[in-house]
């Protein structure tokens, strides 16, 4: 409404700025200074034109007046009827047509303006709904990995735990075997020892039996062996 | 079967030797081949062997026999060795000397020792044997040095080894 209100007093004020600074240059143009100086003559001789009379000082300063400026402020009459019918005229067709043509560009395009706001303000909730979307997924996202790393995190330590039973279980397997292995061969070892002992020590003895048995003690045995089956029912 | 076989051939064996009147030196002969059967491998081998032509494997008892044994013996044994029977010589020999001996109600007691016994410790171990077992027996010895020392008597399935060999066995068992 303030706009509005200026832009109406500034329409006169300028159209009153265009008169005065144009009404000297239209007064100066309305009559030539040949037609003066015609004026001046024809109205001093009085229909009889001498050479005296161009002598004459009234006539001289009234010729020198057509040499001076018209007045720069003031125009003709008829050019202030004239330019103030025309003006009016021109304002008339200016409030009539003019104004609300431009007021309609002006509110068309506020209106526009307002329709690119509203429609950024619209991108802007859009881009925000689609931030927040992306925000929401990114911690769906986040959460979801997270989640995975805890599950992989906790299969990995089930694993670890299986795999270091499995190896305790194998090594006590292993250890278990190792000494009953050990224990083995300790016994077999010892029971070599023994047969390889004995085996020296009866070839030995058979040895001095063989070399001992003659004759005498050969039937000293049979005899014995004869007195031994004689009392086993005695 | 086979027992059948060898009663019969035993049976076959004791009939010849009672006809032919020299039983005793008979059982005696056929005792030594049976253990000399027993401990060569190559001769019971050779002689039971089925490829080998019966015309050789009696030329080769005739050869083993002849002048060590009496016609008697010398033909039984042709007798079971080309009738094929010679891996089963020394059983028929044995049922034929228990045979023999039953028909004197003796039992045969084979005696193995690593030296002959005396005629004296035949008689005292015979006497022995009955003590302890009641049985009137016919001792039969052979000499095997695998004994040692000492006697192992078998009177059908019983033993009675009072060996050297047996005690380093016993004391070989001890050291295990």
């Amino acid at each position: 409404m303030r706009n509005r209100l200026i832009r109406l007093l500034a329409a006169p004020l300028i159209a009153l700025v265009g008169l005065v600074a144009l009404a000297g240059p239209a007064a100066a143009s309305g009559e030539s200074v040949g037609a003066c100086m015609a004026h001046v003559l024809e109205h001093e001789a009085h229909g009889e034109l001498d050479e005296h009379l161009l002598h004459d000082e009234a006539v001289q300063d009234e010729l020198e007046k057509c040499f001076s400026a018209p007045n720069p402020i003031l125009p003709e009459v008829n050019e202030i009827i004239w330019g103030g019918a025309a003006f009016l005229i021109l304002l008339v067709v200016m409030v009539k047509k003019g104004f609300p043509a431009v007021q309609g560009a002006m509110d068309a395009r506020a209106a526009r303006i307002a329709a690119d706001l509203d429609e950024a303000d619209q991108a802007k909730q859009d881009a925000q709904s689609v931030k927040a979307d992306y925000e929401a997924r990114l911690a769906d996202a986040k959460a979801e990995a997270s989640r995975l790393i805890d599950e992989a995190r906790a299969d990995a330590e089930r694993v670890r735990a299986d795999l270091v039973a499995r190896a305790e279980a194998d090594a006590a397997g292993i250890r278990e075997r190792a000494a009953g292995e050990a224990d083995a061969a300790k016994a077999q070892a010892i029971a070599d020892l023994r047969a390889e002992v004995s085996s020296i020590a009866l070839g030995a003895a058979e040895r001095v039996v063989q070399s001992s048995l003659d004759a005498e003690v050969q039937g000293n045995l049979i005899d014995a062996y004869i007195d031994e089956v004689a009392g086993a029912n005695g | 079967m086979a027992d059948a076989a060898v009663a019969g051939y035993a049976e076959a064996l004791l009939a010849v030797a009672a006809a032919e009147g020299d039983l005793s030196a008979v059982e005696d002969e056929l005792f030594s081949v049976a253990q000399a059967f027993r401990s060569n491998d190559e001769l019971r081998s050779t002689l039971a062997d089925g490829d080998v032509p019966a015309a050789r494997r009696l030329q080769v008892v005739d050869d083993l026999l002849d002048g060590r044994a009496s016609a008697t013996t010398s033909a039984l044994v042709s007798m079971v060795v080309g009738a094929g029977r010679a891996s089963e010589l020394p059983a028929i020999v044995d049922a034929f000397l228990e045979r023999s001996a039953a028909s004197r109600n003796k039992a045969v007691a084979t005696v193995r020792a690593a030296v002959d016994l005396t005629a004296d410790q035949r008689v005292r171990l015979a006497a022995a044997i009955k003590t302890a077992t009641g049985k009137d027996v016919e001792v039969r010895v052979v000499e095997d040095p695998s004994v040692l020392g000492g006697v192992v008597t078998e009177i059908g399935d019983d033993i009675i080894d009072g060996s050297v060999r047996r005690r380093l066995n016993q004391l070989r068992e001890s050291f295990r």
